[in-house]
């Protein structure tokens, strides 16, 4: 998990993004002073509220950029990430995942879902990148905590997408670690020889199974008017000169006057 | 502080409840409005929408009544004044978020124009029936503020105050209309802003670095920052001290919670809001809440003019509730009646504050009626003929049934 926020840290920095502009709702309970160390504003919502949570922050003020954390493989947010990424709400979705619900065979993770299950688990898990992309993701990526540079890079890619962008971080649950302490070396071994790095592959082709090998790398970057492009266009069409946008303001061309 | 004015459109109009209550929340300053469609509460969003542009104000509609209230929650931390409308199986949904914006001590206002439940119930007909969920609703302890509006003029009045005493306490507010009211067309006076008192959200005005988020005020309310402007604050919806951090000890749940229930219940003089009507040489007051008092309203009048010495209290809020008015008119009073559109929810408060000083005579309309004057008027006259005081809540039926 420290790792994930050391990427989140070193992200935030590559982008250049003002901190102070940044807020991270997160289902999740980080560490209070690892999170103080980002210097942002954090809020600590229920299970897989941090989207719709999300969404009102960055309606609120349009000048944020907020970057949701959500965990629990979005079993209770589903709904909010389908719908936020339908409408393009402009936020940066760093889906945790934990494996709890994976079926992929070896030790460590095995460990995971007994920790969690005795009789280990059955159900097949989302394929997150293919879930977005299709719901219409202007960026969908996966990295593992083995990965902290390209998360990085990708954070800081991602924080200049307008739109909802989605990462997917396969990483243990933090609450795993105070019962299992030699996971984190098994785990960073399991991922080091189950991932394979496949830049813009068809996210239909990278969902994590029990035999094939666990596809790491950026799957969608495109654009697409974000909600509050949309907001605005409407109401412009509507009312005319009359209409004041509600935050800032963006050509076709990409740039910004906000 | 007085309103601004672009939100507020003075006049005289004729407008439902519901419209009415989309004005007074514009007029308070509400700027952000998170809902999900649900009958019959669509024309508060309808109204809401319409104006939006003009006053820059914004909305989004979710996919649930969760993430309505979530978002609501989140707009607010930006320093919009925000609010959510829905009815009665929305307002279940939003439960979740109903104890967190007291855990985060979030001032937000819902509008719920309740419906006949549970379930599925009878939609779009009126009932009473979501009062006790209001108060007791979400899991854990806290206290909360509801209002109950009984005309289309209160509807527009007490969302204004709504919104007041949600940056006051810092606590979600609830506005407990009904379908009959929120449909009721009725002339509604709006004043100018000038005459209209708004609560200013408390901001915090100390050093940047010294900020913690929930360092009490010593009315146990703590001051506020928007997000964004660099406070880098941390605030979780579990127990936690001032600086927002979670602790998990017993003694932070008494330091985190009791102060919550504290800044409600020590201040409960400045926030309910009753009206009386003869109540000063009544021997039977009635007891009622929401558009229920205008029948008892009518009813007063009826059964003075026969010579009855009866009295109206009318609940403008119905939480917190006023136990101590309640316990001096029992000392006083033959009997207390009391017309509920449910199965008995604000009886059971009555009875509790009464403490069997008074005979308690209950008139259910749990079946999507509102009361008749005459039902109550009988009810009325029965009760002061009382010669005995019963112990507990004696449910009145009609005397042909």
């Amino acid at each position: 998990m420290n790792s994930i926020i050391e990427a989140i840290h070193k992200g935030i920095e590559k982008s250049g993004v003002d901190r102070k502009k940044i807020s991270i709702p997160s289902d999740i309970p980080f560490e209070p002073e690892t999170v103080k160390s980002l210097g942002v504003d954090y809020f600590q919502v229920p299970r897989g509220r941090a989207i719709a949570f999300g969404s009102g922050l960055k309606l609120g003020n349009p000048d944020l950029k907020v970057i949701p954390v959500v965990g629990d493989l979005m079993t209770l947010g589903g709904n909010h990430f389908v719908h936020g990424t339908r409408r393009n709400m402009e936020l940066l979705v760093l889906c945790i995942n934990n494996f709890v619900y994976h079926k992929i065979a070896g030790k460590s993770v095995s460990v995971v879902t007994e920790a969690f299950s005795p009789y280990s688990t059955f159900e097949e898990p989302f394929n997150f990148p293919h879930l977005g992309n299709s719901c219409g993701a202007v960026y969908t990526a996966r990295w593992t905590a083995l990965h902290t540079s390209e998360l990085a890079e990708s954070i800081a890619e991602a924080l200049h997408k307008r739109g909802m962008s989605m990462i997917e971080i396969l990483a243990p649950g933090p609450s795993y670690y105070r019962y299992i302490t030699h996971l984190d070396s098994e785990l960073m071994q399991f991922y080091f020889d189950n991932s394979i790095l496949k830049n813009n592959e068809d996210p239909r082709n990278v969902a994590i199974t029990a035999d094939k090998k666990i596809v790491v790398g950026k799957f969608t970057d495109k654009e697409r008017p974000t909600f509050i492009d949309s907001y605005n266009t409407q109401h412009k069409k509507i009312l005319g000169d009359e209409f004041t946008p509600h935050g800032p303001v963006f050509d076709k061309a990409g740039g910004g006057n906000g | 502080m007085k309103a601004d004015k672009s939100g507020v459109l003075t006049g005289s109009h004729i407008l439902s409840g519901n419209e009415a209550c989309a004005e007074g929340a514009l007029a308070a300053g509400c700027r952000f409005l998170g809902l999900y469609p649900i009958v019959p509460s669509l024309e508060v969003s309808k109204r809401f929408l319409q104006r939006a542009p003009e006053v820059g104000a914004t909305f989004i509609q979710m996919e649930d009544e969760v993430s309505a209230l979530a978002a609501v929650l989140g707009a607010s931390w930006t320093g919009k004044k925000s609010m959510t409308v829905t009815s009665g199986p929305g307002f279940s949904l939003m439960m979740e978020h109903l104890g967190l914006g007291v855990m985060l001590e979030t001032p937000c206002v819902i509008v719920e124009i309740q419906m006949v439940g549970p379930g599925l119930g009878l939609p779009t007909r009126p009932a009473q029936g979501d009062i006790m969920q209001s108060r007791w609703g979400s899991h854990g302890d806290y206290e909360i503020i509801a209002f109950a509006p009984s005309s289309a003029q209160e509807m527009f009045d007490f969302t204004i105050k709504a919104f007041n005493l949600s940056e006051r306490y810092r606590v979600p507010v609830a506005l407990m209309s009904d379908a009959y009211v929120a449909q009721l067309k009725e002339k509604v006076a709006i004043p100018s802003a000038d005459q209209i008192n708004i609560e200013p959200r408390r901001y915090y005005g100390g050093p940047r670095d010294s900020y913690l988020p929930f360092k009490r005020d010593e009315d146990f309310v703590p001051p506020m920052v928007d997000i964004g402007q660099g406070y880098r604050f941390h605030v979780t919806g579990l127990t936690h001290d001032d600086r927002g951090y979670p602790i998990m000890f017993e003694e932070c749940q008494e330091y985190n919670v009791h102060p919550l229930v504290r800044k409600i219940r020590d201040f409960t003089d400045k926030i309910i809001d009753i009206e009386e009507k003869n109540t000063n040489d009544a021997e039977v007051v009635i007891i009622s809440y929401g558009v229920s008092s205008r029948a008892s309203l009518k009813v007063v009048e009826q059964a003075r003019s026969k010579g009855h010495k009866v009295g109206s209290l009318k609940l403008n809020t119905v939480w917190p509730f006023p136990e101590k008015r309640v316990a001096e008119l029992a000392s006083q009073v033959k009997a207390f009646v009391v017309p509920e559109m449910n199965f008995g929810q604000v009886v059971q408060e009555v009875e509790r504050s009464a403490y069997g000083k008074a005979n308690i005579f209950f008139l259910t309309h749990g079946d999507n009626g509102v009361e008749y004057a005459g039902d109550i008027l009988a009810a009325v006259e029965e009760a002061s003929q009382m010669k005995e005081t019963k112990c507990g809540i004696t449910e009145w039926k009609k005397r042909s049934a």
